[in-house]
């Protein structure tokens, strides 16, 4: 038998209809742009400029998502890019986070909250704005051109969130664990592999997917800015070889964009069940 | 050897001195207690031993070595902490091994010291578990076990029953003791429960305010304390204390006057002058039914039946100040109905103006044997 919802939770059904009448405004603004999306994808280029517009595709097929590869022979190696230069910004900004993280949380030191305040304030700027004085930087250093321009930007502006949020997760963990450390013998960096590390697994896991989903979408601005070679460019500026000199191929650019964003999916996908389960199980007992 | 040294040892939070001076001489497989009221120091008096925090003046110093600059695990001694402080995501083996791989020792020794502190501490079954899948009671020998493989000259015990239920509390009490006499190691254990201060400890160590009001064994506390702090914050329920005129001394005692009726009470009162307003201080447990050489009557106004005893609240002259006689359990008497006490003199204590113990004439040692031997302190 079903049993009954708790009283906090029983609503009128007027109350029901409400809530997923929102629900619903809200889905169809975000999943609406997918969905015709993946439908255009469907559909052969000479229907999308048909009139009058229909959505449903006659006689659609997966077509464009074969032709795709012939069209821009280097949309393989877009993917590989992105991967590369999100998945190489998060390997970094783990590395430097997670000390730092633990500084933040546990050291008192001088100008840490002036420190703190500052990366917050540095979270403000969002890179774009700063475009023009990382381009004469990059262009002075020689390093135009290169992945190394596409990630050290990205990892810079990454860092701040994610030490916000790391820090956050290791206030939780409780001192004493730190000082029963201290008083057996353990050094701080003895103490953060063997103690805070697989506490923060989940915390830290958290920071890997934000930070890997931050680097794939700001990539792009820094791609264009700062690299002007083809076999760099990662998956949204790749994406522009859809764009011909008279049309734009847009049924194979849709097929293009879901197929260029499902290996980054799959990841984030893993990643997560990993987290819920890391979050149930390795519960901090205080 | 585990002799810890205490010698005017400081503490300041910016300007507020938190540790006034403290002043202890610990011998080799004592038993301390460091009781008083939160917020009084005993927490940070042992955080200083145990290298935690820094001190601000005097001197640390265990077994001749003074250890004010050496971090904690040169100093030799184990801490247990009020919340286990266990790793959660080590087994309870890994636990123990803790502070044995910090020191990087070899695998078998490793192996045979976990398991003898295991056999020790009763968890020979439960070495493989996680401790979020154990009690109360066995985390916290997890953390005692982690403790005891350093085999340290001193333990330091912050407050390490206080998550336990009460029943627990009890066993664990009795495990300690047991444990503290097949180790004969020094132990310093900090609560503020008197009732595990008076049972375990050799010796108790009451914290007020920053420094020690008094040190001495339990039951010395409780017939001869020192001054009122002492005298209140020892037993339970709390003592009464009666406002009263000094009358004069001889050499049986002091003559005091408390509402028209006059008691010779036998302390020594060298110091008392008369005419002098003193505290005469007298234990809800040795309040009599009959008369004494002083009596009372007192409205009870709640009473609480324990059934080996019943514990009557009265105000006393219409005075907010709660009065506690704690009688037999199977007396009759009832709320709104005058009582009458008695109380005698050689149950009375007396305290000057400024709460300083006038000493009681009783010999300890017609009390607890063990004192013979420690009184020295």
């Amino acid at each position: 038998m079903r049993e009954p919802p708790q009283l906090i939770n029983r609503y009128k059904w007027y109350e029901i209809l409400g809530i997923y009448a929102g629900i619903a405004v809200f889905l169809t603004f975000v999943l609406a742009p997918f969905v015709e999306g993946f439908l255009v994808s469907l559909k052969p280029l000479s229907q999308l400029f048909s009139s009058p517009y229909r959505f449903i595709p006659e006689n659609g097929s997966f077509e464009a998502y074969y032709t795709m590869w012939d069209h821009v022979p280097g949309f393989a190696r877009y993917i590989v890019n992105s991967f590369v230069i999100s998945g190489a910004a998060t390997v970094i900004v783990l590395i430097l986070v997670v000390p730092a993280a633990y500084a933040f949380a546990r050291f008192e030191f001088r100008g840490a909250g002036l420190l703190l305040g500052a990366f917050l304030a540095v979270n403000m700027f969002s890179g774009a704005v700063l475009l023009i004085p990382l381009f004469r930087l990059m262009r002075s250093l020689g390093v135009l051109n290169t992945y190394f321009a596409m990630i050290v930007p990205g990892v810079a502006f990454l860092i701040p969130s994610a030490i916000w949020l790391l820090r956050t997760y290791m206030m939780r963990i409780p001192r004493e664990l730190d000082e029963a450390a201290f008083v057996d013998g353990a050094s701080h960096f003895y103490t953060l592999r063997r103690v805070i590390l697989p506490i923060a697994k989940p915390g830290i896991v958290v920071v890997a997917i934000t930070t890997f989903i931050g680097a794939y979408a700001q990539q792009f601005i820094y791609a264009l800015t700062f690299n002007s070679k083809t076999e760099y460019a990662p998956l949204p500026v790749g994406l522009f070889a859809y764009f011909g000199r008279q049309e734009v191929v847009w049924n194979e650019l849709m097929a293009a964009a879901f197929v260029g964003i499902a290996p980054a999916m799959i990841v984030i996908f893993f990643l997560q069940r990993y987290l819920v389960s890391g979050l149930t199980a390795g519960a901090v007992k205080q | 050897m585990g002799q810890l040294y205490l010698n005017k040892v400081q503490k300041f939070y910016g300007d507020f001195e938190v540790i006034k001076g403290v002043q202890l001489d610990v011998k080799d497989g004592e038993f301390i207690v460091f009781v008083g009221p939160s917020g009084c120091g005993k927490s940070t008096l042992l955080r200083m031993i145990a290298g935690l925090d820094a001190t601000s003046g005097g001197d640390i110093v265990i077994d001749g070595i003074r250890v004010n600059d050496l971090p904690p695990v040169k100093r030799g001694i184990a801490m247990v902490f009020q919340s286990y402080a266990l790793y959660p995501h080590m087994s309870v083996f890994e636990n123990i091994a803790f502070p044995l791989r910090v020191e990087k020792m070899a695998e078998d020794k490793i192996k045979a010291k976990v398991e003898h502190a295991a056999r020790i501490l009763h968890l020979e079954q439960r070495l493989e578990q996680k401790p979020g899948m154990l009690s109360g009671g066995q985390r916290q020998r997890v953390a005692i076990g982690r403790a005891i493989v350093r085999e340290p000259k001193i333990f330091l015990f912050d407050e390490p029953l206080s998550n336990l239920d009460a029943a627990l509390r009890a066993d664990m009490r009795i495990e300690l003791a047991k444990l503290h006499r097949q180790l004969k190691a020094t132990m310093i254990y900090v609560t503020h429960d008197q009732v595990e201060a008076m049972t375990m400890a050799d010796r108790i160590v009451v914290l007020n305010g920053g420094h020690i009001a008094q040190c001495g064994a339990p039951l010395e506390l409780y017939h001869k304390p020192a001054n009122l702090f002492v005298a209140g914050f020892i037993g339970n329920p709390k003592m009464n204390m009666l406002p009263v005129t000094c009358k004069g001394t001889s050499a049986e005692g002091v003559l005091i006057d408390y509402q028209g009726q006059t008691a010779t009470l036998p302390v020594d009162g060298t110091r008392a002058k008369a005419g002098e307003t003193l505290t005469l201080g007298i234990r809800p447990e040795h309040l009599l039914l009959d008369t004494g050489d002083l009596n009372v009557t007192v409205v009870p106004t709640v009473i609480e039946r324990l059934g080996a005893q019943t514990v009557a609240y009265a105000s006393l002259d219409g005075k907010a100040e709660n009065f506690c006689a704690m009688l037999p359990g199977t007396i009759g008497i009832r709320p709104e109905q005058p009582l009458p006490l008695g109380i005698k003199a050689a149950d009375c204590h007396l305290f000057d103006a400024d709460g300083q113990a006038f000493e009681r004439r009783v010999s300890l040692t017609d009390i607890d044997l063990n004192l013979l031997g420690t009184t020295a302190a």
